[in-house]
């Protein structure tokens, strides 16, 4: 939670003569972050300030990070406390001077006022009832709260958010006459009850809200969340409750949550505030009535306390902080820091232990031995703890990960021309995976309860929308390219997560089919992969134009046009690896040089050039190469190797071979030579 | 006939290709072409078929005769090639053979990964689709924690695991962390978790989907020293030799201390600039393993302790000099003219 704190209000209570950059780079280091320090409203500044002429009047505001443990800090008098520990750390002499408001007697008559909740609900309540005169704020406190992100509402709503922001403590005004029955009765919300804030908004209650009864059954606040319309107060307030609840914060924030209502109360409530600032807040808001709305107290001070804070001990050993430190901190500085936070310490003189008596305001943050570990780390400083790395046995390194093999994967069809997208895996239902023939139903992809749109609604089954939408997106490009990415799909299962599929998928486009698929037979040969090549429809291509891509009869992928008219391939990565050969087989270099012929032949439809190729191989094992040196129409020039490890062949010897080829082309497949 | 011919080419071509000097081809040219060569004992034949077999034949004869001179003629000019003299201009522009791109993110994930991998990180990589267990409980989150607002998460329609609880799609590296401690079960641990996050935000800093790299440290004796090593070793790898890093408390419900990391700015060497403005970029958070944590993955806390970081590649990656994008949606484009300048 970012807060805005205002350099003059911080220096009412913080004397130090750090400038504002100081402060900013000290506190960032040691304790909460200064975001940023921008330029305030100008102005009077308040008058205590300006008596104090001793000190600078920097005209600037601190833009605060207060993580979501310390809601003690998120205010003036918490950024005070921090900064008079951290400062002297960098030698910049710093001294608090919060002051303790005076103890209140009542002017006049006691007015009544009745409050009952029980100690499930809120830890602490306290009113008072004040006789006041509506009047605008002064400048100096309109600006403070405008400077710290807060609109000027009139004074008696500003003074309840100007004690927040000073204290910590959330703060409440109600009209007093506008509560006819002068009660008001904490309990839970039936499901269903309305109410309207302040801001003229109603809302229906989901239940078990906790809510400020008056006694009729109407609802007059959603307390340590924001007021109600029906008790507000208003140009005709004459009589004020000022009211500080501690309310539980769990239900603060189940129902700021369900509401959709997130005031800086409600977030402060909901990380619980300082039951034991309560008194503070009232004394300060008290001070304020009388100065500046002419305010008059008109009953005693309530205050339902049940259970007051006992403060919390922790007992840590020296060794305890060295080991998790990495350094030794002397036993007298470590006392010296947690004293400036506001920690008690008793150093046991047997053990060495140290006891440290937390804080009420850090009761909810400090509560094992690495909490206190921390205030000493920061505060001495990380900036002072030395680097170093771990020495140690070092973990085994798991073989069977595909890393590696998808880096080589991503940098051959780098070498081959393949550029690299990533694509979201979060799309729309009809780009989660490849159009079906009607009459089939596929696996329901995934689905999101809260999508950011209808754009991201689903989780992919298939990288082939995406990477098909992104060639498209590329409509403009008329040389041939090729994209590709290697991601996760995500394959529901009834009872369990997903199975995460990690696929690699690729589109040519503008590209030839031959050099296409001679993109993806270089790619699987750099991989050491052996496959075979089979043509079979499937699901998402065109009938005809599309073929498997096999290896001992498991399927590795595909390859061919999709319906689209996309030349599209895909491979299970884990399934390539699986077939990968790590290491290359060598084979010694043939002594003797092979003979090359070129033989033309006609294929007629129907016969696939692969199965004629796979025939020829088989004939004789002097066979060692078949390759397709031309195609020219129907006619294809094949080249064919070959050669024996052990001799020239010689020209009677591959003419014998050729023969046997010629034989089984014209048996089995019907082919002639040209 | 024409088969004699056929073997003949055959066999010629394969020697004239393996011959490997002038002298060498001239005496293959001899046997094959000369007047007492091969092929004209072959032409002896021609005279002795009829006429319309002795014009098929005799094209071929020529075709065959033909090529083998000129292949005899392309060696020889091949052997020659190096002692060729005259005008040669060496500015000529090269022909380019084609090469694709890598993804920015790949680059950086690459080079992270090689970074731990030098000081014995073991890379990992777990569900980005994850129970609520690991993403935030076995985090010390516990069930409408407000520390959990950070973290604006993905739900996924399913039905609820008995023992872990919702199904999400992990917002941080972070879930990896107990993941690790039930893989490995006994340290040390020295793990590198890179892997895809989700988060419901989309603006110029943030997408819904991106990367994170997690490193998780458990062994016995592990300090705030050691965390600062890895981390300044890191920036020095990844950012260059001037690098340096910083930690500042923060606050983190899995870690405990916790910080957050910044490394000094490589445009201006942490002086402060126009890009950095205060000479210090914010990289993401780290800590101390909470006990709960330890605890949460079956690791006894009083034996052992650790530290772990999580941190934004993309985040990582743009505070490199050189790589300014305004809007790290860009980064995602799939445009060409994007892509081919990674």
């Amino acid at each position: 939670m970012d807060i805005l704190i205002p350099d003059n209000w911080l220096r009412e209570f913080l004397k130090t003569k750090a400038s504002p950059e100081d402060l900013q780079r000290c506190l960032s280091l040691c304790g909460p972050s200064v975001e940023r320090i921008r330029e305030g409203k100008t102005g009077p500044v308040y008058n205590r300030v300006a008596k104090a002429k001793r000190i600078a009047n920097y005209n600037v505001v601190y833009s605060i990070e207060v993580t979501t443990n310390r809601v003690d800090s998120a205010s003036v008098y918490g950024i005070a406390k921090e900064a008079a520990a951290i400062l002297p750390r960098f030698k910049f002499p710093a001294r608090l001077e919060i002051p303790t408001p005076a103890t209140v007697k009542p002017e006049a008559d006691t007015l009544p006022l009745d409050i009952s909740t029980n100690p499930k609900l809120t830890k602490r309540v306290m009113a008072v009832v004040l006789q006041v005169t509506n009047a605008p704020s002064p400048d100096w406190l309109k600006n403070r709260l405008e400077d710290s992100g807060i609109r000027s509402l009139g004074s008696l709503i500003d003074i309840t958010n100007y004690v927040m922001l000073e204290t910590g403590h959330p703060t409440h005004v109600f009209d007093y006459d506008r509560i006819k029955t002068h009660k008001l009765i904490f309990r839970e919300s039936i499901p269903g009850e309305k109410l309207t804030t302040l801001d003229k908004k109603t809302f229906k209650l989901p239940g078990g809200d906790i809510v400020i009864d008056d006694g009729t059954g109407e609802i007059v606040d959603l307390p340590g969340i924001m007021g109600t319309e029906n008790s507000v107060v208003n140009k005709n307030t004459r009589r004020i409750i000022f009211f500080v609840d501690n309310t539980s914060p769990a239900r603060i924030r189940q129902t700021s949550m369900s509401l959709g209502v997130r005031t800086q109360a409600a977030s402060m409530n909901e990380r619980g505030v300082d039951p034991e600032l309560g008194m503070t807040a009232i004394l300060r808001g008290i001070q304020l009535y009388k100065e500046l709305a002419n305010g008059k107290v008109v009953s005693k001070i309530h205050d339902i306390y049940p259970n007051p804070y006992k403060p919390k001990k922790i007992t840590i050993s020296e060794e305890f902080i060295e080991e998790r430190l990495g350094i030794k901190i002397p036993a007298k500085e470590v006392t010296t820091i947690l004293c400036s936070l506001g920690f008690g310490i008793t150093l046991q003189p047997t053990t060495h232990n140290l006891t440290v008596q937390i804080p009420s305001y850090r009761a909810l943050d400090v509560s094992i031995p690495e909490d206190i570990v921390e205030e000493i780390a920061r505060i001495y400083g990380y900036h002072n703890i030395p680097s170093t790395l771990m020495s140690g046995p070092l973990p085994n390194q798991p073989t069977d990960s595909t890393f590696n093999f998808e880096t080589k994967l991503k940098n051959t069809l780098k070498a081959l021309d393949g550029t690299e997208v990533y694509t979201s895996s979060l799309v729309s239902k009809n780009l989660s995976s490849l159009p079906v023939l009607k009459g089939q139903t596929l696996q329901t992809p995934l689905k999101l309860k809260n999508p950011l749109g209808k754009e991201g609604e689903y989780l992919r089954m298939s990288l082939a929308p995406s990477v098909v939408r992104a060639v498209e997106d590329n409509k403009r490009e008329k040389g041939p390219f090729h994209l590709f990415e290697i991601s996760n799909t995500y394959l529901p299962k009834t009872e369990d997560l997903p199975e995460e599929k990690l696929m690699l998928a690729g589109v040519f486009a503008n590209y030839d089919y031959r050099k296409a698929k001679g993109v993806v037979e270089q790619l699987l040969k750099e991989m050491r992969v052996a496959v075979i090549w089979q043509a079979k429809d499937q699901e998402g291509y065109e009938t005809g134009r599309s073929l498997a891509v096999k290896s001992d009869k498991k399927v590795l992928g595909y390859f061919g046009y999709l319906n689209s008219g996309h030349l599209y391939y895909e491979f299970s990565v884990r399934e390539l690896k699986k077939c990968a050969k790590d290491i290359p087989n060598l084979h010694p270099i043939p002594k003797n040089p092979p003979q090359v012929e070129d033989v033309n032949l006609i294929t007629p439809h129907g016969v696939y050039l692969a199965e004629v190729i796979e025939e020829i191989k088989k004939v004789d094992k002097q066979i060692t190469k078949v390759g397709l040196a031309d195609v020219y129409e129907d006619t294809k020039t094949l080249r064919i190797s070959y050669s024996d490890p052990e001799k020239t062949l010689t020209n009677s010897e591959v003419e014998e071979i050729r023969k046997k080829i010629l034989k089984t082309l014209k048996e089995k497949l019907q082919i002639s030579l040209k | 006939m024409d088969q004699k011919l056929h073997n003949l080419k055959t066999q010629a071509w394969a020697q004239i290709n393996s011959a490997d000097s002038v002298a060498e081809l001239e005496q293959l040219r001899i046997n094959y072409l000369g007047r007492n060569g091969e092929l004209n004992k072959i032409a002896e034949d021609l005279k002795n078929l009829d006429s319309n077999q002795k014009a098929l034949v005799g094209r071929i004869f020529n075709d065959t005769k033909n090529a083998l001179e000129n292949l005899i003629l392309e060696k020889i000019q091949e052997i020659r090639g190096e002692e060729k003299k005259g005008w040669f201009d060496p500015t000529v522009p090269g022909i380019e053979p084609i090469l694709g791109n890598l993804h920015l993110v790949t680059q950086a994930i690459e080079e992270i990964s090689g970074i731990f991998q030098k000081i014995g990180f073991v890379r990992v990589r777990y569900p980005e689709v994850e129970w609520d267990w690991f993403a935030f409980e076995a985090l010390n989150m516990p069930k409408d924690h407000p520390a959990r607002d950070e973290w604006e998460t993905f739900f996924v329609d399913h039905p609820e695991d008995k023992k872990y609880g919702k199904m999400v799609l992990t917002p941080h590296t972070s879930s990896g962390q107990p993941r690790e401690m039930q893989r490995v079960k006994v340290p040390p641990i020295r793990m590198i978790n890179i892997a895809k996050c989700y988060r419901r935000q989309s603006d110029n800093t943030h997408v819904p989907m991106f990367h994170q790299f997690e490193g998780l440290v458990i062994d016995k004796g592990i300090n705030i020293t050691h965390l600062k090593g890895t981390i300044d070793f890191f920036a020095k790898q990844f950012y260059g030799e001037k690098a340096v890093s910083r930690i500042r408390p923060f606050h983190f419900m899995f870690t405990e201390p916790s910080f957050e990391v910044d490394f000094s700015c490589v445009h201006c060497d942490g002086k402060g600039c126009r890009f950095c403005k205060s000479g210090w970029h914010e990289v993401g958070g780290a800590g101390m393993v909470h006990p709960n944590v330890l605890k949460a993955g079956g690791i006894d806390p009083t034996e052992y302790s650790g530290f772990a970081f999580g941190w934004g590649v993309e985040r990582a990656q743009l505070l490199k000099p050189g790589i300014e994008i305004d809007d790290l949606r860009t980064l995602y484009s799939t445009d060409l003219r994007h892509l081919r300048q990674f």
